[in-house]
C-alpha cells in the first residue's frame, strides 16, 4: 500500500511536504461493468485526492452505486484496473477493500438490527484485537464512545440496532468505518435520511475527516449538496465519466446540465396556488394507528385533502409516515380514530375496502408490495380487478380480456418492455414505477395514496412520473403525497403538512414554505 | 422402597436418557439454522449415525473406549457427508432448502441409505452388540436420592453433551466467530460487506450441525436400544422433534437442554408407566410427544409475533451476492 | 465464468431439465451399484421388465402408482403456493378411516350399489383428510405457525390412531367376528358392493388410478384458468402484494390446505376399495408403505405440474414395483429409498440451470473514449 503520511504534513490537497503531488489515494481507470440486460459502467475513470471531499455526481442509474461497489469490492470489474495511492490492486472479496482502507457507507445500511452498536462495528473485524476468540465488549463501547465525542456522532455504544432512528443508524455507520481508520470512506446518498439541518452537521463531519487527510467520497444526485461539501465533482452520465470539475466555481445549472446532457430547469416550487375545488375527498380524523412493535407510530393526526389537491407529507423517515400512508391504504390496522372517502367511512385494515371506495395506492416497495415480481405484466395489471365482470366470468378467468387491459396500459403510458407477459422484474426502476401509476390510474381512483414515487428514477423518469400526478391531480383526484425528497413535495404539492414523531407539527401553504422552515419543523422544532 | 424407586425419579432419569439424543440432533440443527440453513434431514442424518455406529462396534476389535469413542466419531463424520449433500444443493445451488432437506431424509432415512447399509452389512434387530456405552456412576453418588440416578449414573454420551451445550451457548453468545455466525444468519448482506465469509460459514455450521446429528443417531444404536433395526422405527421421529426443539428453545443452545429433557420425559413415560402396570393406551402415550411439539410450537408462534426474538432473519433464504 | 440470472425461461428448458436429471441420476446410481458389486444394465433392465414391460408389470405398476398420484397431486397443490404440506401420509391414512366407515356402515344397510359407494367412500375420505390437514392449516392462518413440523407431527399421531383402532380397541372398524380375528387384530372385511371396479384386462387400470387423472384435470383448471389459481399465484410469489391486491390470505390458506387434505383422502379410500378391501392399521402394512413422502418426490420432479405428476407417478410407480418384485440379494432394501433421493437430488440441482445460465467470459476491447456532454 501506498506510503502513509501524517495528516498534518499535508498542506495542499494531494501534496507532500515537499510541494511534490503525490499519487491520488484513488485512481479507477478504464472500468467497466455489465449485467444481465445492462451496462452499467463503461470504461469509467475516476481520481480522487488524499485529504478532499470528492462528489460522484450523477442522476439514478448513472452508475455511480455499481462504481463504487467495484471500489469497495462487492462487486468485480469486467475490465479495468484500480490503483491506490499509485500501486495496483485488485480486490476479490469486500474484505480484500476494507483491509485496504476503503469503508463505505450504503444508502440501504448494512447493519445486524438485533445486535447492539458495538457488536456490528466490531463485525467481521480481523486486524489486531479483533483476533482474540472471545469478545470484549466493555473495550468496544469504550472505543466508541471515543470515536463518538470526537467526530460528534452522539449514539449509545449498547442500543441495539432496531431501537435507533435512521439518522442515528447511519452515525453507527460511519463509526463502523472511523473504528477500522479507514483513509477512504465513501457516502452513498447520505442525506436521503436526514433533515436539512442534520445534513448540514454530517458535512461538517465529513469536512474534518477530509482536513485529517481522509479521502472522501460523496456520491448524490442533489446539486446543492455535491455545492454544499465538495472540493471537486466528477459528473456520471450513462455509465460513463463527463468530466471533473472544481465545485467551487460550477453553479447548480451548469452541474445540472453536465448531469442530464441537455438543458433542464432546475425545479422549482409552484408559485401561484391553484383553483380548487371545495369538496373534500379525504378526511382523516384524530388517526392514531399503531406501528409494527405496538407503538404509536401515528398520534391522533387530522386532515383533508379536497378534489384535485396535492398534500405532500414532509418528514424523516421513520416518524410515521409509512404507517399513515398504510392506514390510509387500508394495509395497516387503525386504532382510533376514522378516515372517511368522499364522505363515506372507510373501515380500517382491509385492502379490498379501501381499494372499493376508490382509494389508489402506489406504495414505496414498488417490486415486493405494489408487484408480484416474478408474475407476468398482465398478472400484475389484473392484480386487484382480476375479479370484475369485465375481466373474468364467474371463476373463470378471461385470459385475453386481461392480456388486452395489459396492452392497454403498457401502450399509454410508455411502459417500456419486451411484452405483456415479461416477469415484471425484469423492468427498470422507471418503467416500474409507470405501471404502477397506470394500473392505479385505470381505475378513475378518487383518492391517491403515493409514497417516495421517483426513489431511484433518473431524471426523465422523474420528469415523467411528475407530470403524471400533475394530471391526475388535474383530473380531480385527491392525492397524499410521502416524500423525504423535500425538492419533490415543494415541486407538486399544494399543501405541505409536516410530520414528526407520529404528529402533524406543521401545516404550510407551498409557494411560501422555505425549506429552512420545513427543516425545522421536520427536526421537531417549532415555528415562531 | 426408597425415593429413587418412585416413578418420578426413573422418569426424571430416563427423561435425561431419552434427551440426549434430542439434545445433540438439537443442537446441530442450532448451529445450522444460526447461519441460516434450514436442514430438515436430520431424521436421516441421525439413522445413517447409528447404523455407521453401530457398524464400527461390530466390526472393529479393541477396548471398549477405543472402539466407542471411534465409533461416535464415524456416525458424526457420516452425518456431517450427508449433512454436506444438502450444503452444496442450498448453498451452492441455491435449490429450495425444505425440498432438499426432506430429500435427504427420504434418501439416508430407514427406507433409503441406512437400511441399505445395514442389510448390506448383515445386520438385523436380532444382532447382538458387541460394545455399548454403560451408564457410570459418578464419584461413587450413584445412590443419592434423586440426584444420584439422574444426574450421578448416566453415560459418557449424555456427561459429553453437556459439555457441548455449554459450548455452544459459549461460542454463540461471546466469541468472535459466534458473532460472525449470528451476522450471518440475520443479514448475510451487512455480514459480507463487514468482510465475513458468509458461504464458509453456512457450509462449516450445516456440516457441524450434521456431525452432531450423526452423534444423535449413534445415541440411539450404541445405548438407549444399543442394537440396529431398518425402517424408521430406531430413532422414530426424534429427528423432527429435535427440529421443533430448536425452535421452541428460542434458538439458544442451554433453552435446547431444558426442551430436550422435556420430552424426553414425554418419551420415557410410556414405558415407566407400563411397568407398572397402570392401564393408559399404549398409543396415546405414544402420541403424547408430538401433540405436546404441536402445542408448544403454537404457543411460541403467537409470542414470537410480538417479540423481536426469534428466528434468524435470513433462515431459509439463499444468500447471492450479485455477480463478483 | 459465472452464474447469471435468467431473464426468461424457455418452455422446452421446463422438460428438458427434469428428464436431464433423471438420466444423470440413473447414471450416478449406476455407479453406486457398479461400486458395491451389482451390474447396472443388468439391474435396470431387470427394473424396466419387472416395472413395465414384464407379464402383467405395467398392472402392477398402476398398483403402486394409484396412491403416490394422489399424495403426489395433493403435495404439488400445496406447495405451488409455499405450503409445506408434509402431513398427506396422515390424511391419506384418515381418509381410509372414512371411507372404510362408511362402506361398513352401507354394508350394515344392505346396499348394493357400487357407484354409491364409490361416490360415498370418496365423499367421507375428501371430508376426513380435508380436516386433518386443516389442522395445520387453522394453524398457519391464525397463529403463524410453521405447517411443516405441525403437518408431520400429525403424521405419527395419525398412525398411532390406525394401530389405535385395530389393534387396542374393539373399535367399529374391529373384526371381532371369529376367535381368530379376536386373537390376531384384523379389520373387518368391507363388503364385496364396496370393491371398487377395475377396467382393461391386459392392462389393469384400477378406478382409483382413473379417479386421480380427473383430480388432476380439475387441479390443472382451477391453477391455471381460475381465480383461485391466480390467487395462489400470487400469494406464493409475494404474500405482502397479495395483502396490497386485496387478497383473503387466511382463507386461500385454508381452502388449499383442505383441498390438498382432500386429494390424499381420496387416496386413502382407494387404497380400500381398490386394493385392500379393509382399515390395515397394522404398522408394517399401509404405515410403513410411505405414500404421503413419496408423493412428495413425485411432486418435486414433476415441478409441480398436475399432468406431469400423473407421468411421474407412473415412472416412480413402476421403480417401486420393481423394486418390491425384485427384492433379495442383489435387491437389498433401501434401494428404492436411495434412488429417490438421487433423483431428487439431480432434480434440485438441475433447478438452478432453469433460473441461472452459465456464462463464459469473453475477452473483448476497451471501448472508446465516451464522448463529450454537448
Amino acid at each position: 500500500m501506498g506510503e502513509q503520511v501524517p495528516a498534518t504534513a499535508v498542506t495542499e490537497r494531494g501534496a507532500g511536504p515537499l510541494g511534490a503531488s503525490l499519487p491520488p489515494a484513488v485512481r479507477m481507470t478504464g472500468i467497466t461493468k455489465r449485467f444481465p440486460g445492462v451496462l452499467a459502467n463503461d470504461g469509467v475513470s475516476f481520481e480522487a485526492a488524499s485529504g478532499e471531499v470528492h462528489a460522484l455526481l450523477g442522476e439514478n442509474g448513472a452508475g455511480k452505486t455499481t462504481l463504487s461497489n467495484i471500489l469497495t469490492g462487492l462487486y468485480r470489474q469486467d475490465e479495468g484496473e484500480i490503483e491506490l495511492w499509485g500501486e495496483r490492486v485488485r480486490f476479490h472479496s469486500p474484505r480484500d477493500a476494507l483491509d485496504a482502507g476503503i469503508c463505505m457507507v450504503h444508502q440501504h445500511f448494512r447493519l445486524v438490527e438485533p445486535f447492539s452498536v458495538a457488536e456490528n462495528v466490531v463485525l467481521g473485524d480481523h486486524r489486531g484485537e479483533g483476533r482474540r476468540v472471545l469478545l470484549r465488549t466493555a473495550a468496544t463501547e469504550q472505543r466508541v464512545d471515543e470515536l463518538s465525542e470526537r467526530y460528534g456522532l452522539a449514539v449509545n455504544p449498547k442500543a441495539k440496532i432496531w431501537q435507533l432512528s435512521i439518522g442515528e443508524q447511519q452515525r453507527v455507520e460511519i463509526l463502523k468505518a472511523l473504528y477500522r481508520e479507514a483513509r477512504i470512506l465513501i457516502m452513498d446518498e447520505p442525506t436521503a435520511v436526514l433533515t436539512p439541518q442534520e445534513a448540514d452537521t454530517l458535512f461538517g463531519t465529513l469536512r474534518t475527516m477530509a482536513d485529517e487527510g481522509k479521502t472522501v467520497i460523496f456520491i448524490s444526485h442533489k446539486l446543492h449538496e455535491v455545492k454544499a461539501v465538495a472540493d471537486r465533482v466528477t459528473v456520471l452520465r450513462g455509465g460513463r465519466t463527463v468530466t471533473t470539475v472544481d465545485a467551487a466555481p460550477a453553479t447548480l445549472q451548469s452541474l445540472a446540465t453536465l448531469m442530464v446532457g441537455r438543458e433542464i430547469e432546475v425545479a422549482k416550487p409552484l408559485e401561484q396556488a391553484r383553483q380548487l375545488s371545495d369538496v373534500r375527498m379525504l378526511e382523516v380524523d384524530g388517526l392514531t394507528v399503531p406501528g409494527d412493535r405496538g407503538e404509536t407510530a401515528v398520534d391522533g393526526v387530522s386532515f383533508s385533502i379536497r378534489e384535485g389537491e396535492i398534500v405532500g407529507v414532509a418528514g424523516v423517515a421513520g416518524n410515521g409516515q409509512r404507517e399513515l400512508a398504510e392506514a390510509v391504504s387500508g394495509m395497516r390496522d387503525i386504532r382510533s380514530g376514522s378516515i372517511q372517502v368522499a364522505g363515506r367511512r372507510l373501515r380500517g385494515g382491509d385492502p379490498r375496502a379501501a381499494i372499493l371506495a376508490g382509494v389508489a395506492h402506489v406504495p414505496e416497495d414498488r417490486l415486493g408490495t405494489g408487484l408480484a415480481p416474478s408474475l407476468s405484466v398482465t398478472s400484475n395489471v389484473v392484480i386487484k380487478t382480476y375479479r370484475t365482470r369485465s375481466l373474468s366470468r364467474g371463476p373463470l378467468l378471461a385470459l385475453r380480456r386481461m392480456r388486452e387491459t395489459a396492452v392497454g396500459i403498457i401502450g399509454r403510458y410508455d411502459v417500456k418492455t419486451p411484452g405483456p407477459g415479461t416477469p415484471v422484474r425484469n423492468l427498470s426502476g422507471g418503467n416500474l414505477q409507470k405501471l404502477v401509476l397506470g394500473r392505479e390510474f385505470a381505475d378513475d381512483p378518487l383518492v391517491l395514496v403515493v409514497a417516495q414515487p421517483t426513489r431511484g428514477l433518473d431524471v426523465g423518469a422523474i420528469e415523467t412520473v411528475h407530470s403524471y400526478l400533475r394530471d391526475a391531480a388535474a383530473k380531480g383526484v385527491a392525492i397524499l403525497l410521502m416524500s423525504e425528497d423535500l425538492d419533490e413535495i415543494r415541486a407538486l404539492a399544494d399543501r405541505i403538512l409536516v410530520i414528526y414523531e407520529g404528529s402533524i407539527v406543521g401545516e404550510l401553504p407551498a409557494g411560501s414554505a422555505s425549506v429552512e422552515e420545513i427543516g425545522l419543523l421536520m427536526a421537531g422544532g417549532t415555528r415562531e | 422402597m426408597s425415593v429413587n424407586d418412585s416413578l418420578l425419579v426413573i422418569v426424571l432419569a430416563q427423561a435425561v436418557l431419552y434427551g440426549t439424543p434430542l439434545l445433540y440432533a438439537a443442537l446441530g440443527e442450532l448451529l445450522a439454522e444460526r447461519s441460516g440453513v434450514l436442514n430438515l434431514g436430520v431424521e436421516g442424518m441421525m439413522l445413517f449415525g447409528a447404523v455407521v455406529g453401530f457398524w464400527i462396534t461390530q466390526r472393529v476389535h479393541g477396548s471398549a473406549p477405543e472402539v466407542l469413542f471411534l465409533a461416535v466419531l464415524a456416525a458424526a463424520i457420516a452425518g456431517a457427508a450427508l449433512a454436506a449433500i444438502h450444503a452444496f444443493l442450498v448453498i451452492t445451488l441455491r435449490a429450495n432448502q425444505i425440498v432438499s432437506g426432506l430429500a435427504l431424509t427420504i434418501f439416508a432415512g430407514g427406507l433409503g441409505l441406512s437400511a441399505y447399509v445395514g442389510t448390506e452389512l448383515g445386520f438385523s434387530p436380532n444382532t447382538p452388540i458387541e460394545q455399548q456405552f454403560r451408564d457410570l456412576d459418578v464419584l461413587g453418588l450413584g445412590d443419592l436420592p434423586v440426584l444420584g440416578p439422574v444426574v450421578f449414573h448416566q453415560s459418557v454420551l449424555v456427561y459429553a453433551s453437556w459439555g457441548f451445550t455449554f459450548l455452544v451457548a459459549l461460542y454463540l453468545g461471546r466469541t468472535r466467530w459466534g458473532l460472525n455466525v449470528r451476522a450471518v444468519g440475520e443479514a448475510p448482506a451487512s455480514a459480507d460487506a463487514m468482510g465475513i465469509n458468509v458461504t464458509l460459514y453456512r457450509y462449516v455450521h450445516v456440516l457441524v450441525g450434521g456431525a452432531f446429528a450423526g452423534v444423535a443417531g449413534a445415541c440411539y444404536s450404541l445405548s438407549i436400544t444399543a442394537g440396529w433395526s431398518s425402517g424408521d422405527a430406531l430413532v422414530g421421529g426424534a429427528g423432527w422433534i429435535a427440529i421443533a426443539l430448536v425452535i421452541f428453545a428460542f434458538w439458544r443452545a442451554e433453552l435446547c437442554l431444558v426442551g430436550a429433557y422435556l420430552f424426553g420425559g414425554l418419551s420415557a413415560l410410556p414405558f415407566a408407566l407400563q411397568g407398572r402396570e397402570v392401564d393408559v393406551t399404549p398409543e396415546f402415550l405414544y402420541a403424547l410427544p408430538y401433540v405436546m411439539t404441536i402445542v408448544v410450537l403454537v404457543l411460541v408462534s403467537t409470542g414470537l409475533s410480538k417479540r423481536r426474538i426469534g428466528a434468524p432473519a435470513a433462515l431459509g433464504v439463499p444468500y447471492v451476492r450479485e455477480e463478483r | 465464468m459465472k452464474l447469471e440470472r435468467r431473464l426468461s425461461q424457455p418452455w422446452w428448458l421446463s422438460v428438458a431439465v427434469p428428464v436431464g436429471s433423471l438420466v444423470v441420476a440413473f447414471a450416478v446410481m449406476g455407479v453406486i451399484l457398479a461400486l458395491t458389486g451389482h451390474d447396472p444394465g443388468e439391474t435396470y433392465r431387470k427394473i424396466v421388465e419387472a416395472g413395465f414391460t414384464g407379464n402383467g408389470a405395467l398392472s402392477a405398476t398402476l398398483i403402486s402408482a394409484t396412491p403416490i398420484l394422489f399424495t403426489g397431486l395433493a403435495a404439488a397443490v400445496a406447495f405451488r403456493m409455499q405450503l409445506f404440506n408434509i402431513g398427506a401420509e396422515g390424511q391419506l391414512y384418515l381418509g381410509a378411516i372414512g371411507a372404510s366407515w362408511i362402506a361398513l356402515q352401507f354394508g350394515d344397510r344392505d346396499v348394493t350399489s357400487t357407484p354409491l359407494f364409490v361416490v360415498a367412500m370418496c365423499a367421507a375420505a375428501a371430508a376426513l383428510g380435508a380436516l386433518w390437514a386443516l389442522i395445520p392449516g387453522v394453524l398457519r392462518a391464525f397463529a403463524r405457525t410453521n405447517e411443516i413440523i405441525t403437518s408431520l407431527m400429525l403424521n405419527y399421531v395419525a398412525g398411532l390412531l390406525l394401530t389405535y383402532l385395530i389393534f387396542d380397541s374393539s373399535s367399529y372398524w374391529r373384526d371381532t367376528s371369529t376367535l381368530q380375528a379376536r386373537s390376531f387384530p384384523q379389520g373387518k372385511p368391507m363388503p364385496d358392493a364396496s370393491n371398487w371396479p377395475t377396467f382393461g384386462s391386459s392392462v389393469v387400470v384400477p378406478l382409483g388410478f382413473l379417479i386421480g387423472l380427473a383430480a388432476a384435470l380439475v387441479v390443472w383448471v382451477l391453477y391455471s384458468r381460475m381465480r383461485f389459481g391466480f390467487e395462489v399465484g400470487v400469494m406464493a410469489d409475494s404474500p405482502r402484494a397479495a395483502r396490497y391486491a386485496g387478497m383473503r390470505t387466511r382463507r386461500k390458506i385454508l381452502a388449499v390446505m383442505a383441498l390438498s387434505g382432500a386429494i390424499a383422502g381420496i387416496g386413502g379410500a382407494s387404497q380400500i376399495g381398490d386394493f385392500t378391501y379393509t382399515l390395515d392399521g397394522s404398522p408394517t402394512g399401509l404405515q410403513a408403505a410411505a405414500f404421503g413422502y413419496t408423493g412428495i418426490v413425485v411432486a418435486a420432479l414433476a415441478r409441480y405440474n398436475p399432468f406431469a405428476v400423473c407421468l411421474v407417478a407412473v415412472l416412480i410407480g413402476g421403480l417401486l414395483n420393481a423394486g418390491y418384485t425384485l427384492q433379495g440379494p442383489d435387491f437389498p432394501s433401501g434401494l428404492v429409498g436411495v434412488m429417490q433421493g438421487i433423483i431428487l437430488f439431480c432434480a434440485l440441482g438441475g433447478e438452478l440451470l432453469l433460473r441461472y445460465r452459465l456464462r463464459i467470459r469473453r475477452p473483448r476491447t476497451v471501448n472508446p473514449v465516451a464522448e463529450a456532454a454537448s
